[in-house]
């Protein structure tokens, strides 16, 4: 049995009263960060930081909603939550998995602290 | 699906020589189903996603992400779905041409879910 190659971290956290799971999970190509308060992956997104982004009328990055639900709302919170994470693991894309019983901007601002003491990247 | 005996995510990993490669395994358990990610880089090249479907006897399964003509991952997440009745996330970075390799793959994490069904 070797070493894992794969590396992860978890937490768990109450977060305006309802408990929110994090595993984040390294890749060379992709960070993956499941945040949830159903126990489930929900809806997949991915956040890939564009490469003509010197262009000012593109957007640095792009999200796809891979599956679920599509709504502008989802997009809006995975690239407030997983930007970050793009930029300090060397520009690599995130994939998200989002189950959320509350998305207000506080609480999405809580969120990016505990991803953030998951740091694998 | 949403068992109230689900403690919360916890992550699985283990590995095994196979046809002279070590092949590194890792799971995720969610409540009702897991994510599985095999390979021997560190690479997410692709994902899969099964489920149990009450219109057919087979699971439902498609890939999210990476080449759609590359079945493997789909497939293998449809098998395991059927298996555990559960919805099944994989990603499988190793080259899918060869066969012989996935069977093995796929023998191994059977045995993994006989030995530790805890796990998964």
């Amino acid at each position: 049995m070797s070493e894992p190659i794969i590396r992860s971290k978890k937490t768990q956290r109450e977060i305006n009263g309802i408990p929110t799971e994090v595993v984040c999970t390294e890749f060379s190509n992709y960070i993956f960060v499941v945040l949830t308060q159903f126990g489930k992956i929900g809806t997949l997104v991915s956040v890939t930081p564009d490469s003509r982004s010197n262009d000012i009328s593109t957007p640095p990055f792009s999200t796809k909603v891979l599956l679920g639900k599509d709504e502008p709302m989802t997009h809006v919170c995975a690239k407030n939550l997983a930007m970050f994470v793009s930029q300090e693991a060397g520009n690599r894309s995130v994939l998200l998995g989002l189950a959320l019983k509350d998305s207000s901007i506080e609480t999405i601002k809580e969120m990016k602290e505990v991803i953030k003491s998951c740091q694998v990247w | 699906m949403n068992g109230a005996d689900f403690r919360g995510i916890s992550v699985h990993n283990f590995s095994e020589k196979i046809l002279e490669q070590v092949v590194h395994f890792h799971v995720m358990k969610l409540d009702g189903g897991f994510f599985l990610w095999v390979g021997s880089a560190p690479v997410l090249s692709n994902l899969a996603v099964s489920l149990n479907s009450k219109y057919d006897s087979m699971p439902l399964s498609t890939l999210v992400m990476g080449d759609p003509s590359e079945t493997t991952a789909s497939s293998l997440a449809q098998r395991l779905a059927k298996r555990t009745e559960k919805q099944v996330f994989v990603s499988y970075s190793l080259p899918m041409s060869d066969s012989s390799l996935s069977l093995l793959v796929e023998g191994r994490i059977k045995k993994e879910l006989e030995l530790h069904p805890e796990h998964f």
